[in-house]
């Protein structure tokens, strides 16, 4: 009761014109700069932030957090259409996103991104606003112990993401987690492996390894033939623009698992939003009963994590309101902003301002509504970038990635490093090692080497830690059943064999 | 979005009149204000309230910029500054890590000491806190039960060169107890650490420990500070808590490229002078529990020195190798 | 020439064992076990050893797999270098020229020598695609890109 009253109560708040309008905004330029890649909320929502001191603090709450959870719409675009991500979390959709524009259904992936996007955000708003304070005080028994066995839970997909050898599968991951661990060691202020290069101290970012051995690969790997003119088939007709019946009831699964998944992951102030969809995509496919199929353009693997980081927003926004504490770069703004109103954000956040926050809660499922029917037209739009002809589309998808780069970190070295990177992605292609346990290695190797550190420091040195909390044992067991699957399935052909011969 | 940015500009276009100064120096381009944190950063947002305050105060003829240029500690930000040698419209805001990072790291070439000295403006006081269920009601309690237990309380905190740990260092030296420091990259992770109850100590700046201790979630045992804090009106200093070690502020200044003549030093010396001296800066000051640090280059200059030696006594004493 | 596929495993688990190397000679100068905990040496050592295991495995599964007769296609990763390359140039030329001039320079190579268009095809994409990145980003969005001499 207490809960619908609160909600009446945000709807009276968000459905103000003036708060609908910032709503509306919001979500728009949350979907460009997703779209963009290398813009991201955090830069955006800073830049913003003089202009909402004329505003009332509910609209302006409402803006900015309209163009945190609209630019993880806008990430998919890119990822699908020229296999640049678009924003960090939207990396695994390149994996199945765009081998399906290759097949010519890119309005199918961009569509089933937008519809997951919408079920998942929406899911996670509900969960904000249902297990919010009970919920953050479950992540606080979350710590190192526990991030440690999430983080090898996230590394045992490898086994999932592993082409034809998981020999090299595992090699590409090995040496994501040497890339990881490149820069200034937090604990002891050790430089390793930064070759006396001051750039290096702060280590390899993500961005520019995933644009690099994701989108330049592509482009070189693509200008080996002369004769293709068109990048990718563009279907006429805008039924065929769409995904089909048959593609949401694959997605059945995906919908609820993205969204599940990302709340949960969200809430974890130490985890993020590319470690969840990484872990949704792995889930996905380890229950799904086509998983050879997978990376080759199944219509799962868009929804489960284009879900997964629509859902984040509403998880992350958990500790932001109820205990004053970020877990992210735009969580992070979006606290200072808080403060810079004049709001004490903490523990005492959602009873003292009750209206701010029913408001902000109402109207993020406006926000979700909106930018669903904002996204499905353009759509075919955007389907349409792919008539360009090879010579001018792949320039542009190099410019892209290099303005994406340089726009992220105002660092022309880390656009050599994109360089680098994107030979490096040619030359693993050629020699069949895959791409993705690359960038998993590199999104988890940092954070797990901090968890393993901070737990043997909690217990003194004793490995016990790992597996006698009750959490982090039962994720390290999942691991290990995960990373026993493909042994199971070799003794399987083995006997098979054997009972044939 | 340059179109709402342009809209804040012209909110704001009514602030560029009738400014006028006596020096000869004024800035004629937008100012560049180089920070070595992304957006969200300690340093981006200092550097955007300022460039906010300085808007609302007609300050400055020009607007102010914030560019991040991130990496290595600050040692892509100063080498940036270093870059723009005798460039008269940009200027960086820097923090203690400016200084510390060029100690530990041989890949950071650009210190403080080569960039030109503006004003130091802000110093971050702040408080030692545990959860409230613990035992310890006083930090004699804590440093006790430290004794005890040799390495078996946890201090949760930052980077191994971050403030935090140079407060642990100065009490374990001071007093012969030993706990473990346990670093963690987010402010967000650390607090969580200690509300989650997996370590049992924390330092932490007044303005995020306001809250919860309103909540009854953590309890202060004393406040890193030469003087009492505003907020913190019976929370007895290290001194007054028996722990005769310096209060080391968290520390945020101005600097300027090299090469840069010496009155526009005198011209920023005077924009932030009247900075600090607004009702604006006085609020922002209360809202964080930061204290006034005002110093002018002169001033500053000297207490790069004392900082850096402190620091790098600091580190000795930490068993860390420092490269200069 | 035919080079055997099984070369290619052998030779690149060659390079990744001379990384895992470089890498446990590294982790074992920095410290493995500190007072507190794991120092910063301890978790490259370990991956550093599965690293140098695995590339093993590779290097001798090659040895004697069966050799497959696929031909290196050389003259398509030919093409593909010499993008690569173009890239990197203008990813040089990014400090002195600015993004525009470097990135037109870049599209019309692809378009005129990589696709062969006619050249003044290839000029009016370069001016027309290196025109749009400039109103687009820093322009509409206020995101700033490399300027050089031409002020741009």
């Amino acid at each position: 009761m207490e809960i619908l009253a609160g909600l009446m109560q945000g709807f009276a708040v968000a459905l103000q014109p003036a708060n609908l309008l910032w709503c509306l905004v919001g979500v728009v330029l949350g979907t460009v700069v997703g779209i963009m890649p290398g813009l991201g909320p955090p830069a955006t929502i800073a830049m913003l932030l003089p202009l909402t001191f004329l505003m009332n603090p509910a609209g302006a709450m409402i803006m900015l957090a309209g163009i945190y959870y609209g630019a993880k719409y806008g990430g998919s675009t890119t990822s699908i259409l020229l296999n640049v991500p678009g924003e960090s979390a939207s990396v695994v959709t390149c994996l199945d996103g765009y081998q399906m524009a290759r097949q010519g259904r890119a309005g199918a992936a961009l569509g089933i991104a937008a519809i997951a996007s919408f079920i998942a955000g929406t899911v996670g708003v509900l969960g904000l606003m249902l297990v919010a304070p009970p919920l953050a005080k479950v992540a606080l028994s979350f710590s190192s112990p526990e991030y440690f066995a999430l983080m090898a839970l996230g590394l045992a997909m490898v086994v999932l993401l592993a082409g034809r050898s998981m020999v090299k599968a595992l090699l590409a991951m090995l040496a994501g987690l040497w890339i990881a661990g490149i820069g200034t060691d937090l604990f002891s202020t050790t430089s390793r492996f930064t070759f006396g290069r001051m750039e290096l101290l702060s280590g390899v970012d993500f961005v520019v390894v995933a644009i690099g051995v994701f989108a330049i690969a592509e482009v070189l790997a693509n200008m080996e033939a002369r004769e293709e003119t068109r990048l990718l088939p563009v279907p006429k007709g805008l039924r065929n623009l769409l995904p089909t019946v048959q593609d949401l009831k694959d997605c059945r699964f995906a919908f609820a698992n993205g969204s599940v998944v990302g709340f949960l992951i969200g809430v974890l102030p130490g985890a993020g939003s590319t470690i969840a969809s990484f872990i949704s995509y792995g889930l996905e496919k380890a229950v799904s009963r086509r998983r050879e199929r997978f990376g080759t353009g199944v219509v799962e693997g868009v929804a489960a994590p284009e879900g997964v980081n629509n859902s984040e927003t509403g998880g992350a926004l958990v500790p932001l309101l109820t205990l004053g504490i970020p877990g992210s770069g735009t969580t992070a703004v979006l606290l200072a902003a808080l403060v810079l109103w004049g709001f004490k954000p903490g523990p005492l956040f959602i009873p003292e301002n009750p209206a701010l926050f029913w408001g902000l809660v109402a109207s993020m499922y406006i926000g979700n509504v909106m930018l669903l029917i904002l996204n499905l037209p353009l759509v075919p739009a955007f389907a349409q970038v792919l008539r360009a002809p090879a010579f001018v589309l792949y320039p542009v998808i190099l410019g892209i990635s290099i303005v994406g780069v340089y726009s992220a970190s105002g660092s022309l070295f880390d656009v050599a490093l994109l360089a680098a990177f994107g030979l490096l992605g040619y030359v693993m292609r050629k020699l069949d090692y895959p791409a993705a346990p690359l960038i998993l290695g590199l999104v988890l190797g940092g954070a797990m080497e901090r968890a393993l550190r901070q737990s043997l420091m909690m217990s003194e040195g004793s490995l016990s830690i790992l597996v006698a909390r009750p959490i982090s044992a039962v994720m390290l067991s999942l691991a290990l059943l995960i990373l026993l699957i493909p042994l199971f399935t070799k003794v399987n052909a083995w006997r098979l064999r054997a009972l044939d011969s | 979005m340059k179109e709402i940015a342009a809209l804040a500009v012209m909110a704001f276009a009514g602030s560029f009149v009738e400014v006028a100064f006596a020096q000869g120096f004024q800035p004629t381009r937008p100012i560049e204000v180089v920070v070595h944190t992304g957006p969200g950063g300690g340093s981006d947002l200092l550097a955007r309230a300022v460039a906010l305050m300085v808007e609302k105060e007609k300050l400055l003829p020009v607007r102010m910029q914030v560019v991040n240029k991130t990496g290595g500690g600050a040692a892509v930000a100063a080498a940036y500054l270093a870059e723009k040698k005798g460039d008269p419209n940009t200027i960086g805001f820097f923090t203690g890590v400016w200084l510390t990072s060029p100690l530990t790291s041989a890949e950071a070439r650009v210190s403080l000491k080569d960039l030109t000295p503006v004003v130091r403006l802000v110093l971050e006081p702040a408080v030692i806190a545990v959860k409230t269920d613990a035992p310890y009601k006083t930090l004699a309690d804590f440093v006790a039960a430290a004794r005890q237990h040799p390495g078996q309380l946890k201090q949760s905190g930052g980077s191994i060169t971050s403030r935090d740990n140079v407060v642990r260092q100065l009490l374990q030296k001071h007093t012969g107890a030993r706990w473990a420091f346990i670093s963690f990259p987010g402010g967000g992770e650390r607090m969580a650490a200690l509300l989650g109850g997996h370590v049992n100590m924390m330092v932490i700046e007044p303005a995020e420990a306001g809250e919860h201790i309103r909540a009854g979630n953590i309890r202060v045992l004393a406040q890193v500070s030469d003087r009492r804090l505003s907020g913190f009106p019976d929370v007895p200093t290290l001194k007054e808590a028996g722990f005769d070690v310096p209060a080391v502020p968290q520390v945020r200044g101005v600097v300027a490229p090299p090469g840069i003549p010496k009155e526009n030093v005198a011209y920023w010396e005077d924009v932030f002078l009247k900075l600090t001296r607004s009702n604006s800066w006085r609020k922002f000051l209360d809202d964080n529990q930061f204290e006034d640090g005002y110093q002018n280059a002169a001033e500053l200059a000297r207490f790069y020195d004392e900082f850096t030696d402190r620091m790098r006594e600091i580190l000795k004493d930490a068993g860390i190798k420092t490269v200069r | 020439m035919a080079r055997k596929f099984g070369a290619a495993d052998f030779y690149s688990g060659l390079v990744l064992a001379a990384l895992a190397t470089y890498i446990i000679v590294q982790a074992r100068q920095w410290e493995y076990l500190g007072p507190d905990g794991p120092g910063p040496g301890f978790f490259p050592l370990w991956y550093g050893i599965a690293m140098a295991a695995l590339s093993g495995v590779l290097v001798l599964s090659s040895a004697w797999r069966e050799k497959s007769a696929e031909r290196v296609e050389w003259q398509k990763i030919g093409r593909a270098l010499a993008v690569w390359f173009a890239l990197a140039v203008s990813v040089a030329a990014l400090k002195p020229l600015g993004f525009v001039a470097s990135f037109a320079a870049l599209t019309f190579f692809i378009a005129a020598v990589m696709y062969r268009r006619p050249l003044a095809l290839a000029a009016a994409v370069a001016a027309a695609s290196a025109a749009a990145f400039y109103v687009l980003f820093p322009l509409a969005l206020g995101v700033p890109l490399p300027a050089g001499v031409f002020g741009f």
